[in-house]
């Protein structure tokens, strides 16, 4: 699997395609591109990425999931270019023996794609405005642009 | 050395460029840039910094002939 596209994100067929013998749970995180966003109506995004770089470090916090919590299944994709209200922006898929791991591999590879990766977005409003997004405040915490605090840490 | 930019940067400055100034490490380039666009600072204070798809840090030392990709925080998801 391309782990940045520029087209729709199946989830069906990406569903279809993540069933193992040895799981017994399957979980599937799809972030979605939301009609509103600071009490603004949104219009679409319009995705960025360093692809090269971005695929490179997706594969490796996939690899880290897979060995945290022998995980039979970790694939995640994500899209670049314009996404449409109601799209898949981003898929995480999960599967393991039991649902605990399941959701928490999940939930890191999330976290560390959209705290880590350099993939960006960029907000088109209907007033006709747009905005870059600025979803990664952790320095102002850390004082490192390097350390992140995760979701998957404080569950 | 060969600068490149993406995101938010690309309204600060062109998305590649070469520079001819004499930088030795990532910290004095993130100034320069800042003195280069003073409206960039916020954002360049925020930015992490790779050589061939790996991330360096401020301390890393720049021979000048580099291609240095320059990274806003992160918003993808």
């Amino acid at each position: 699997m391309d782990f940045i596209t520029k087209k729709e994100i199946d989830l069906v067929a990406l569903l279809q395609k993540s069933h193992c013998a040895s799981a017994g749970a399957v979980v599937l995180f799809s972030g979605e591109v939301r009609n509103h966003n600071i009490g603004k109506a949104v219009r679409f995004l319009e995705y960025e990425a360093h692809i090269s770089m971005a695929s490179k470090m997706i594969a490796e916090i996939l690899l880290a999931a897979r060995n945290r919590w022998s995980l039979s299944i970790a694939e995640a994709q994500h899209r670049i270019g314009k996404v449409k209200i109601s799209e898949s922006a981003v898929v995480v898929i999960t599967a393991s023996a039991h649902r605990e791991a399941a959701y928490a591999s999940n939930r890191y590879i999330i976290d560390r794609i959209k705290h880590e990766v350099p993939i960006w977005k960029c907000e088109y409003f209907a007033d006709g405005s747009k905005e870059w997004g600025n979803n990664c405040n952790c320095q102002k915490t850390t004082g490192d642009v390097n350390q992140h605090l995760y979701e998957f840490d404080s569950v | 050395m060969k600068i490149q930019v993406f995101a938010v940067l690309k309204d600060f400055f062109k998305k590649e460029f070469e520079l001819k100034a004499r930088i030795a490490t990532i910290s004095e380039l993130r100034i320069h840039l800042g003195q280069v666009n003073p409206n960039a600072v916020s954002v360049l204070k925020r930015c992490r910094f790779a050589i061939q798809d790996s991330f360096v840090n401020d301390q890393y030392v720049l021979t000048g002939d580099e291609h240095i990709i320059v990274i806003p925080p992160s918003s993808g998801g």
